[in-house]
């Protein structure tokens, strides 16, 4: 009799490691103005950034939790420390990164990485980042890569205050809302007209402490004809009790530029991962979305790219894998606000051991975006019956001028696929771990190789099967 | 009372604006006229709304509340076991100008029956009002249940067109939905595939003009092993007409064997009009395959391009094309007398918007 075709976990250990809050500061438990004021002082905040935490404490204790997702019940904000700040100061040299830090971040392979391959590093511990450097070269192109802290105080600090939470107001939903009253390190990235940054910059998100939360916050600007690839990678140690993310991105794409935001997220799955990505695009430009989903216990994610130029357009590439004891709802938004835009979304989804995932997505096209074109596919394979798999994609067009496609389908591994497979030469087992493989390559493709080996690395989908 | 209508099974953002249909103030009503034509095999019998074996539909609660408190006499028609009734069984609900009405029908095909009811909703071309069906169905096992549903109201009219139904094993549920002219309509299907190889065929024409709107919410609820759906939704919306399409396949853990098939092909011929569309599965159930699909946009250039250089106006394509995209959902009615009937009237119908 056959076996059934087991497909393991995704193997955490290299992720699953910590150490003690040794003379971390650690904000109390909760969340009240006295906390907010606290942060805002520890964050030494203009007026207008105190002023602006304050707000949103407002508007997040007005705003209803959603109820049309995944439960996040077990959340309890009046156990969620919202600021932990390690014993260290930001340093632009691995050597003056205290050692139990670096080592993390040097077991995640970051400092090697960069070496190999990135334009430039920040990696935030907790609450505060502890390192970020740029290489020479991309600093020489005008390049700014820096923390938002020091970019709040510094010469760019009027450009930060015109576009910090502009596209992602704290009106917008109530983790939005949380994120602006406690938001806390993330990057600034300013790339200026005409330079295309051939390498990637990297940020690197570890949250340590346990029942606490991240908010950092990512703001891009990138000028008319530029290039940028910015990736994004988080993990966390899994805890008993509930830590959550709620990081915020705002990109700002210049007429006819490209950025691409590749992000391979692994938190530990006692994370709730409630975070926020927009992206606004300008005349001819372009935002690539590549995202894996792997990790937290549930997730809420849904980048948004707002097409606002004329011939704008957006790609999203996105994979998601759900396993025991997780709930993981993702998907993307677009929304066509002028003529000739156009939007590709390409997703597959994985649910076992009882897992949940759910494509959930939106396109607009709004009456002024005449002649645009928006086409979404998404796929989704079952491999139990204790799993569950949804999608629920929604098209909203007001304009005749448009054509909109979209395809999906649920299934699992396909006996015909497997018979080919087996038919020249492949046992079973690797016939099948191969399709699986193959089923989420359509993210690892647009990564670089570096970083398609980490997420091959992290899916580890290793199969058993004997045949009957 | 405050109706929420169509309400999504797994609701999604609200911002978009597209979980439910909403209505205010609807009171409670007396039923329509119902003139039947019913042919040999079938029984009519009347029922109260407490006799109905218990059963969800689309359009939801509230629904069932407004026809529960407007206190119909259920028409009961039932296919007797075994027999395979050639004739249609005609339902015309004659809804007069100015009035409100609610009613209920229960259709049951027995054990290895074959029966086809068509409910045929009109009203004068014009005409004003507000009617509310509910419709409730059971296909015993290995029986056929073919209802067509053909909606000719005046553009004043709001219509709440409400279905639930069972299907047992080897069962066999066919619906054809033709929304030809109308004001408001709300179209709500639940289907439970409940028995072993049930099954469930759809289509669904509309054409939707002037500021007239269209809310759908039609729900696969496959339980049953080995059961399969495919709906199949065409349509044209001009002039402002907005229109949203909910369609749920739910493959629900124990459908074995399932599958699961939806597509949506939208024609959108004026600049001003408004189509949502939310093709959803969901699925518990690992051996099932789930399918849908939706194309949304504008005749194509090339046709267009085409018939214009044979001589016709711009409009008149329009007209042609909106016509044939319906009149392809009509062609799959099987009884000869209800097609020409339709097509009879999508014929006057294009005459007189050609003539305009």
């Amino acid at each position: 009799m056959a076996e059934k075709t087991y497909v393991e976990d995704i193997d955490r250990s290299m992720y699953d490691f910590r150490y003690d809050e040794k003379d971390a500061y650690r904000i109390e438990e909760g969340l009240d103005p006295s906390i907010v004021e606290q942060i805002s002082r520890e964050k030494n905040d203009p007026e207008w950034m105190h002023d602006f935490r304050m707000k949103s404490l407002e508007i997040y204790n007005h705003t209803k939790m959603p109820d049309w997702g995944p439960s996040i019940e077990g959340l309890d904000m009046a156990h969620i420390a919202t600021y932990v700040r390690p014993n260290t100061r930001m340093a632009n040299d691995w050597d003056a990164v205290p050692e139990e830090i670096k080592d993390t971040f040097e077991r995640l392979g970051i400092p090697q990485a960069e070496r190999k391959s990135l334009a430039g590093v920040g990696a935030q511990y907790d609450s505060e980042l502890v390192y970020h450097n740029v290489q020479d070269f991309a600093e020489k192109l005008g390049v700014v890569y820096s923390d938002i802290e020091s970019a709040l105080r510094g010469p760019y600090a009027d450009m930060i205050k015109d576009h910090f939470m502009k596209l992602v107001p704290p009106t917008d939903h109530k983790f939005a809302a949380l994120h602006g009253a406690v938001w806390s390190g993330g990057s600034f990235v300013y790339v200026p007209k005409g330079v295309h940054l051939e390498i990637p910059l990297q940020s690197y998100f570890r949250l340590n402490a346990k029942g606490a939360g991240q908010f950092e916050h990512t703001l891009i600007i990138v000028e008319d004809d530029a290039y940028l690839h910015f990736i994004e990678g988080c993990s966390a140690p899994k805890y008993n009790v509930a830590n959550l993310h709620a990081g915020c991105v705002e990109l700002f794409v210049g007429k006819n530029s490209t950025l691409r935001y590749s992000t391979i997220e692994n938190w530990s799955k006692n994370m709730y991962n409630l975070n926020t990505k927009r992206a606004l695009v300008q005349e001819g430009g372009k935002i690539e979305w590549v995202s894996g989903s792997f990790g937290s216990h549930v997730s809420y994610l849904y980048p948004m790219s707002v097409l606002a130029g004329r011939g704008a357009s957006s790609e999203f590439t996105g994979v998601t894998f759900a396993g025991h004891g997780q709930n993981l709802d993702t998907g993307c938004k677009v929304v066509h606000n002028a003529p000739d835009t156009t939007s590709v979304v390409n997703t597959r989804s994985i649910s076992k051991s009882g897992g949940i995932s759910t494509f959930r997505s939106a396109v607009v096209i709004n009456p002024q975006a005449k002649n645009s074109k928006s086409s979404t596919s998404c796929q989704s394979l079952m491999l139990d019956s204790e799993s569950r798999s949804d999608t629920i994609p929604a098209m909203d067009v007001k304009t005749q001028q448009a054509d909109v496609g979209h395809e999906a389908k649920i299934g699992r591994i396909s006996d015909d696929a497997v018979f080919y497979l087996m038919s020249r030469g492949l046992p079973e087992d690797d016939a099948r771990a191969l399709i699986v493989s193959g089923f989420a390559d359509n993210v690892g493709k647009e990564l670089p190789l570096e970083y398609a080996v980490e997420m091959n690395n992290l899916i580890r989908l290793e199969m058993k099967g004997t045949n009957g | 009372m405050n109706m929420t209508l169509n309400r999504l099974p797994s609701i999604t953002w609200y911002w978009l604006k597209m979980n439910n249909g909403f209505m205010e103030g609807v009171d409670p009503a007396g039923g329509a006229e119902i003139k039947d034509q019913i042919p040999a095999g079938v029984e009519k019998s009347v029922l109260s709304m407490a006799d109905l074996p218990e059963q969800q539909t689309g359009m939801g609660k509230d629904m069932t509340t407004l026809v529960t408190e407007s206190k119909p006499q259920v028409q009961v028609y039932t296919a007797d076991r075994d027999k395979e009734v050639s004739d249609p069984v005609v339902l015309n609900f004659d809804y007069q100008a100015g009035k409100r009405a609610v009613n209920a029908v229960f259709l049951k095909a027995q054990r290895g029956a074959a029966v086809t009811v068509v409910e045929d909703f009109a009203s004068g071309q014009d005409a004003e009002g507000f009617a509310a069906v509910q419709t409730r169905y059971l296909v015993e096992t290995g029986a056929t249940l073919k209802i067509i549903q053909i909606q000719r109201l005046g553009s004043g009219y709001t219509f709440l067109n409400d279905i639930g139904g069972r299907v047992e094993d080897q069962g066999r549920i066919e619906m054809i939905h033709l929304v030809l002219d109308g004001g408001h309509t709300y179209l709500g299907v639940q289907s439970d595939l409940a028995g072993y190889q049930a099954s469930l065929k759809a289509d669904i024409g509309y054409r939707v003009k002037g500021e007239g709107t269209l809310d759908i919410n039609y729900f696969a609820n496959h339980t049953g092993k080995k059961t399969t759906c495919d709906i199949d939704a065409k349509g044209v919306l001009r002039d402002q007409a907005k229109k949203v399409f909910r369609g749920t396949i739910d493959l629900k853990k124990g459908s074995s064997g399932s599958v699961g098939n939806e597509k949506e092909d939208v024609l959108m011929m004026d600049d001003t009009v408004r189509n949502q569309t939310l093709p959803v599965i969901l699925c518990t159930e690992e051996d099932v395959v789930g399918n849908h699909g939706a194309t949304i946009g504008r005749l194509d250039e090339n046709t267009l391009f085409y018939l214009e250089s044979r001589g016709m106006e711009k409009e008149a394509v329009y007209e042609m094309m909106a016509d044939a995209r319906v009149a392809s959902v009509v062609h799959l009615i099987d009884s000869q007398t209800v097609r020409e009937n339709v097509e009879n009237y999508l014929a006057q119908n294009l005459d007189r918007n050609l003539s305009e």
